[in-house]
């Protein structure tokens, strides 16, 4: 029974001239924006691979000079374009997409592509990832909002029941009968998106990505049945299907549109960040106590005096100057660590703050999930930014422990290629999907308490159908 | 067949039917007449669950329809003023369709186009989308599907009302046809002429009450006219 009324569903919904339209134009759109994303993805990509050679193939071509010097000219970090970021671009255009690692500092991601836009632009770009959660819950709101509602007004619904039929397999045939008219769209949106994921192996094996991928499907797909299981229960209980018209497009304006920029709002203000200025000038500040630094350095010499058994810092067989330079970047990485923590723990706070906002609307959850999966978030991003970190901290140390070896106080020291060879190549894995799922753990249980609601609310909405 | 025992609704203070006690026995074709308002389409409401009595009890075939409502709306057909049917599918999809959520699943194409010509639709417009159809071919479908449903008891709510005088004869004949069979029949009409002619007992209803019940063999039809005038008057 279920199916037959399904098959008359899609039967009826493909005879829809409007649905047809519609249709078309939804999967157009995930076409186009999968074919934007594709390029994209694969010219940043393409962009980054020459990049990070070029910056390795310069460190590793500087000519014989003090290690320190060679500290100063640094190298660039560039984050890699997860794959999957095709789909959801997340927060990449608005953080930075290398870091200059130097001696001394930590410096902030630049290069932000979002800086490069027009004012227009910034209204947000096409990703897939807005075609699945924004513009395919309004194909689905057109699709079902007649399910009861315009059956009710038409008549038939009462023809219906008088036969007999339970309102458990109504219900269950008007679901399954959306669904395979929601299937009509998104299978070949999915096929087009597979095909745009194949087009970048030229970029490394699809494999790792596929269960990242499988898991963005599933959480699109309960985000798809919340919003089917709404859209029934509004029909269901509507008067007219002009109402639950009016009521499923308020709760798509304010679910796609509003809530997203409201949670990102109530979370900065939860949580205000400084500003880049203050934030500089707090770090500064600390950076800059001499007293802090002289106290430091003169354990530094009791210690190595202890070490060697000697009596005075000029029997120590070791450059000082090395370890002094090193000290500095010990405590300036303490400030860094401390600086930077806070900064990006008050960041965790406005996203901590962002999910639980998901207790208002299914999209902050699954957007949240989204990026996360596609390796997009502020997680994915701080994970980048404390390898690259880590990488730098790395440089200094070789750096520095060879001036403290190798050179003689007082003495010019150069050192070179082989020296520079020592710094190992960097390179950044994409963590595994088991650590991007927990990171995103409350969204999930978040979205799925949506899923399950709905469902619940379309269940008792049409416990009782009234045809009057 | 279909039986009211007190039978009794309130909407919101206002009584739509008051204590209606009625039997339709197999074979019998119950009109109801009355004007708008007297609780002709309540009594149908009833029967069909549709609305919960205020008291008293609605059975067919001997099942209370509040308890056992899927049950008893197995051998129920109901066809309203105008049959609502899928303006975007075919009269046939429409049979299929409708008799298949009624249990009847296995009806294959051709015996569902039988239904058709038995209820005197022309075989063309079987397979034209519904959204073409007059009132009369859409009450026809209804019937085809009260056929395939192959129902014990039929519940009219003025059917013939807006047919033209070929379609509403042809409607009654396979109405007689339909109580020759067995099946029970209450319908709710303003048609006097009808009601005569088709029934087999006619009841007059006035504010929510049954005021009297004849037998259509008893009584002319210029007396039917007379009798229920007298009770609309006073």
């Amino acid at each position: 029974m279920m199916f037959t009324i399904a098959r008359k569903e899609v039967v009826e919904t493909l005879r829809d001239g409007r649905f047809r339209a519609l249709a078309i134009l939804v999967l157009a759109l995930s076409a186009a924006s999968f074919a934007a994303g594709w390029r994209h993805y694969s010219d940043v990509q393409r962009q980054h691979l020459e990049a990070q050679e070029a910056t390795r193939t310069q460190w590793l071509n500087q000519p014989a000079k003090n290690p320190h010097s060679a500290a100063h000219y640094g190298m660039y970090a560039f984050k890699p374009k997860s794959r999957l970021s095709l789909v959801d671009s997340g927060i990449d255009p608005y953080v930075g997409v290398a870091a200059w690692l130097e001696a001394h500092r930590q410096n902030e991601f630049r290069y932000r592509p979002a800086q490069d836009r027009t004012a227009i632009q910034r209204f947000g770009e096409l990703t897939a990832a807005e075609a699945f959660l924004v513009v395919l819950p309004l194909f689905i709101v057109l699709a079902s909002f007649t399910a009861f509602a315009g059956e009710r007004e038409q008549g038939t619904l009462r023809q219906l029941l008088s036969l007999g039929v339970a309102t458990r397999d109504l219900v269950a045939g008007k679901a399954l009968g959306v669904a395979a008219a929601l299937g009509l769209v998104i299978v070949p949106a999915t096929i087009i998106g597979v095909a745009a994921l194949a087009a970048t192996t030229e970029f490394g094996g699809l494999r790792a990505d596929v269960p990242r991928a499988a898991w963005l499907a599933v959480m699109y797909l309960i985000y798809f049945a919340t919003i089917v299981a709404i859209s029934l229960a509004v029909s269901a209980w509507a008067r007219s299907p002009r109402t639950a018209l009016v009521i499923l497009l308020a709760f798509w304006f304010a679910n796609s549109l509003i809530v997203t920029r409201a949670a990102a709002d109530l979370a900065a203000w939860l949580h205000p960040t400084p500003s880049a200025i203050e934030f500089q000038t707090a770090m500064e500040r600390e950076l800059s106590n001499q007293e802090e630094m002289r106290v430091r350095l003169d354990r530094r010499r009791e210690e190595l005096m202890r070490r060697y058994n000697v009596s005075s810092m000029d029997a120590v067989p070791i450059n000082f100057s090395g370890i002094s330079l090193q000290e500095g970047e010990e405590r300036a990485n303490e400030v860094f660590d401390r600086h930077y923590g806070g900064l990006f723990e008050r960041y965790e706070s406005q996203n901590r703050a962002f999910q639980w906002a998901g207790l208002a609307a299914p999209m902050l959850p699954v957007r949240s999930l989204s990026m996360a999966l596609a390796g997009t978030d502020f997680a994915h991003h701080r994970e980048f930014v404390t390898a690259a970190e880590e990488y730098r901290r790395g440089i200094q140390r070789v750096m520095n422990d060879d001036i403290a070896r190798n050179s003689k106080p007082g003495a010019a020291y150069t050192a070179g290629a082989a020296l520079w060879a020592e710094v190992p190549e960097f390179r950044y894995e994409l963590p595994g999907v088991s650590w991007a799922m927990r990171q995103a753990a409350p969204s999930v249980g978040l979205l799925l308490a949506w899923c399950v609601a709905a469902c619940w609310l379309a269940a008792r909405a049409t416990r009782r159908l009234g045809v009057v | 067949m279909l039986e009211a025992v007190h039978l009794t609704k309130h909407y919101n203070g206002v009584t739509a039917l008051e204590d209606l006690t009625l039997r339709v026995n197999p074979g019998d074709v119950f009109c109801l007449l009355g004007a708008n308002g007297a609780g002709k389409t309540t009594t149908i409401n009833l029967f069909l669950n549709f609305v919960q009595p205020s008291s008293g009890t609605a059975r067919i075939n001997g099942l209370d329809v509040t308890e056992q409502s899927l049950e008893t709306k197995k051998y129920l057909a109901y066809i309203p003023e105008t049959v609502m049917l899928y303006k975007n599918l075919t009269g046939l999809e429409n049979l299929e369709y409708f008799s298949a959520l009624a249990g009847r699943s296995d009806c294959t194409r051709v015996q569902l186009l039988d239904f058709l010509k038995q209820v005197g639709l022309q075989p063309e417009a079987a397979d034209q989308r519904v959204g073409t159809y007059s009132k009369g071919m859409r009450q026809k479908v209804g019937i085809a599907i009260a056929l395939a449903k192959n129902a014990r008891a039929l519940l009219l709510d003025e059917p013939t009302s807006g047919l033209d005088p070929k379609a509403a004869n042809e409607f009654s004949a396979l109405l007689a046809r339909l109580s020759q069979d067995g099946v029970a029949v209450l319908m709710a009409t303003h048609d006097l002429f009808r009601a005569k002619e088709s029934g087999t007992r006619v009841g007059i209803m006035r504010q929510g009450k049954l005021v009297r019940t004849l037998e259509t063999t008893e009584v002319g039809h210029a007396d039917l006219e007379r009798i229920y005038l007298e009770h609309m008057h006073d």
